[in-house]
C-alpha cells in the first residue's frame, strides 16, 4: 500500500495558464525591458543593415542615391587583392602571436604556481601592459624598435643585427613586430587564466607523482598540461576571434589606412575601416566585414569540432 | 636529498627567468616615464640614458600645447556614465535572467547568448551609419547609449546571481519585499563581486578606447586622453617629443593607481571571465 502511495506522489500540479504566469511573473519584463529596447535598436538593427548593405553602393556622401548590385560586392570582395593580402598579413601576425602569447603565459603562469614568494608582486608586474592602453603601448613600441631605438642599438651592438632595420617598409617584418608587442601586452591574460587553471587542479596527483618519482618536468607534461585544456581552448577560441579583427595596433603605430604604400600591414578590419571612411564605399566594406565574420565563424566551427575542451 | 637539490636548482632558474622577465615588462614603461623628465634633444640623441637633469618642459609643454585638462574631463565623463549605464541595466536584465522565471525568459537569453558569438567587425560599419542617420556623431551619446548592450557583462553578472540561494528571494517575497527591494537590498550586495568585475572591466575598456572617439568625436573639444594623444602625436615636431612622453605618462597613471588599489579584483575580474564559460 505504501509504495503504491508514493508512487501517485508525484503527480503533476494543473498547469497555470500562461497569462497568469506572465501576470505573476510581469516584473521579470520591466527588468528585461530597457536593455532589449536597446538592444533591438543597437543589437539585432544594425544586423539586419549589415546584411542589407551588402547589396547595394552606398556612400556617407550621398546617402540617397543607393544603387542595388547584387552580389556585386561579393563577387568584388572575393576578387580583391587587397583584401587577400589583408587575411594573409593578419594570419601571419596571429599565428606568432597566438603561439608566444600562450606559450609565454604558460611558461610564467607554470613558475608562478611553482614558486613560494613573490608570486603576487610578478603577477601585478606582469599585468600591468594589460591594463594600459594601445595608443599609449603602440607609442611606446614604435619608439623601442625604431630604428636607432634601444633595441636595435642592443641588437647591433651584439653583431646580430649589421646596421639600423628600416622594419616598416618591409614587406613582412611589420605583423611580426606588431605581434611581438602585442605579446607584450596581453601574454598577462593568458597567464591569469592558466594559472587560475591550475590551482583548481587537484594538489593529491601531485603528491601521488611525487611518491611514484615523477620530476617537475614529467609533472607539468603528464598532469598540468593536459588538465589545462579546457583553459587553453578557451584562450585560443576568443584569440582567433579577437585577433583575426585586429587593426587598432597597425594604425595607432603609425601606419596609413592601407598599412603602409605596400599594404605590408593592411588587417581586414582596417581594410575595411578605409573601404568605409576613406572611400566611402559603405556597402563594400560591409561587406567585407561579413566575409570576415564567416571565415571567424568558419575557424571556431573548426575549433569546437576537431579540438573541443573535454575529449568524448 | 636528491629531490631537494633538484628543486633548488629549479627555483634558481625559475626565480631567474621571472625576475627577468619583470624587467622586460616594467622596461617600457621606464622609458617612457624616464624620457617624460627629459629635454627634446636629449631624447633624441640619448633616448635611453637618464636625465641629466630633471626637466618638467614635457609636462608644462603638454598643457599649454593642448588642453589636457578638458580632455581628461571628457575621459572621464564617457569613461563614467558608460561604466554606470553599462552596469546598472546589466544587473537589472541579469537579475530577472537568474530569478524571475517569466515566459520567454530562456528563449530571450538564448538567443542572446547566440548572438554574443557574432564578432564585434559585423556592427561597426552598420552602427556607425545608424548613428550618423539619427544625427549623434559628434555627441557623446554616440559612443555611450550603444555601448550599454553588451550582452556579455549581463551573461557574467547572471551565471553569479543563478549562485545566491532561491530560499533567500523566496523568503523575502513571503515577507512581503517588492522586487525592486529585493533587487536593491538581497541581490545587489550580494552580487557585488560580478559587479565590479563588469565595471572594472567597461571602465576600462572605455578609458583606454581611442577608436570609438576617432570615429564618432570629430570636434577637437569633444577629444578624449587617448584620441588627443593619437592626434597630437603626428603634429609634435621631434625637439618637443617630451611633451608626448609626458602625455603618455599622465593617460597611464590614473589607470594604473587604480589598478595598484584594487588589482586584487583586477586579476579576479580578468579570471571570472574566463571561469565563467
Amino acid at each position: 500500500m505504501a509504495t503504491n502511495a508514493l508512487a501517485r506522489l508525484p503527480d503533476r500540479p494543473a498547469p497555470i495558464p500562461l497569462w497568469k504566469r506572465i501576470a505573476r511573473h510581469g516584473w521579470g519584463y520591466i527588468f528585461v525591458s530597457p536593455w532589449v529596447l536597446l538592444y533591438l535598436v543597437f543589437g539585432i538593427y544594425p544586423l539586419v543593415l549589415s546584411f542589407f548593405l551588402t547589396f547595394f553602393n552606398y556612400s556617407f556622401v550621398t546617402p540617397d542615391e543607393r544603387t542595388f548590385v547584387g552580389i556585386g560586392n561579393w563577387i568584388r570582395g572575393l576578387e580583391d587583392p587587397l583584401y587577400w593580402k589583408a587575411i594573409y598579413n593578419i594570419a601571419i601576425n596571429q599565428s606568432v602571436f597566438i603561439i608566444l602569447k600562450n606559450g609565454l603565459g604558460l611558461l610564467i603562469a607554470a613558475l608562478l604556481f611553482r614558486i613560494k614568494y613573490g608570486g603576487r608582486i610578478f603577477r601585478t608586474i606582469y599585468f600591468l601592459p594589460v591594463i594600459t592602453s594601445t595608443v599609449v603601448l603602440m607609442t611606446i613600441g614604435d619608439n623601442l624598435a625604431s630604428p636607432g631605438g634601444p633595441i636595435q642599438k642592443v641588437l647591433i651592438d651584439a653583431h646580430l643585427l649589421d646596421g639600423p632595420l628600416f622594419w616598416k617598409a618591409d614587406q613582412t617584418l611589420p605583423m611580426i613586430i606588431i605581434a611581438l608587442i602585442n605579446t607584450w601586452k596581453w601574454f598577462g591574460i593568458s597567464m591569469i587564466i592558466l594559472l587560475a587553471g591550475m590551482y583548481s587542479i587537484d594538489k593529491r596527483l601531485y603528491e601521488v607523482a611525487a611518491v611514484d618519482g615523477a620530476n617537475e618536468w614529467q609533472m607539468f607534461w603528464k598532469i598540468t598540461l593536459p588538465l589545462l585544456r579546457p583553459q587553453l581552448f578557451f584562450l585560443l577560441v576568443v584569440d582567433i576571434i579577437n585577433g583575426l579583427q585586429m587593426f587598432g595596433e597597425v594604425f595607432t603605430i603609425g601606419f596609413s589606412v592601407y598599412g603602409g604604400v605596400n599594404n605590408q600591414a593592411l588587417t581586414p578590419v582596417l581594410y575595411l575601416y578605409a573601404q568605409a571612411f576613406d572611400r566611402s564605399n559603405v556597402g563594400y566594406a560591409s561587406t567585407l566585414g561579413l566575409m570576415l565574420a564567416f571565415l571567424i565563424a568558419a575557424l571556431t566551427v573548426f575549433q569546437f569540432k576537431f579540438f573541443p575542451a573535454e575529449d568524448e | 636529498m636528491k629531490y631537494l637539490r633538484s628543486n633548488w636548482l629549479f627555483m634558481i632558474v625559475a626565480y631567474t627567468i621571472l625576475i627577468i622577465g619583470a624587467f622586460a615588462v616594467i622596461y617600457p614603461f621606464f622609458f617612457m616615464v624616464n624620457n617624460s623628465l627629459k629635454t627634446g634633444r636629449e631624447i633624441m640623441h640619448s633616448p635611453t640614458a637618464l636625465p641629466t637633469e630633471v626637466s618638467f618642459k614635457g609636462y608644462t609643454g603638454v598643457f599649454d600645447e593642448l588642453n589636457v585638462l578638458l580632455l581628461l574631463k571628457n575621459s572621464m565623463i564617457l569613461a563614467v556614465s558608460i561604466t554606470l549605464l553599462n552596469t546598472v541595466l546589466s544587473a537589472l536584465a541579469a537579475y530577472a535572467f537568474a530569478k524571475i522565471p517569466f515566459p520567454g525568459r530562456n528563449q530571450i537569453f538564448g538567443f542572446m547568448l547566440m548572438t554574443m558569438m557574432i564578432p564585434g567587425v559585423l556592427f561597426l560599419i552598420p552602427t556607425y551609419v545608424l548613428i550618423y542617420r539619427i544625427g549623434w556623431v559628434g555627441h557623446y551619446q554616440a559612443l555611450i547609449i550603444p555601448s550599454a548592450i553588451s550582452v556579455f557583462n549581463i551573461f557574467l553578472i547572471r551565471q553569479f546571481m543563478v549562485g545566491i540561494p532561491d530560499e533567500l528571494v523566496e523568503a523575502a517575497r513571503i515577507d512581503g519585499a517588492g522586487e525592486i527591494t529585493i533587487f536593491l537590498r538581497i541581490i545587489l550586495p550580494l552580487a557585488r563581486p560580478a559587479l565590479a568585475t563588469v565595471a572594472i572591466l567597461t571602465f576600462m575598456g572605455s578609458w583606454n578606447d581611442f577608436f570609438g572617439p576617432l570615429l564618432y568625436l570629430n570636434r577637437p573639444d569633444k577629444w578624449t586622453l587617448q584620441l588627443g594623444l593619437l592626434q597630437f602625436r603626428g603634429t609634435v615636431p621631434g625637439e618637443n617629443s617630451e611633451q608626448i612622453w609626458a602625455l603618455t605618462t599622465l593617460i597611464t597613471v590614473p589607470i594604473v593607481l587604480i589598478y595598484f588599489f584594487i588589482q586584487e579584483q583586477f586579476v579576479k575580474a580578468f579570471a571570472n571571465v574566463s571561469l565563467s564559460k
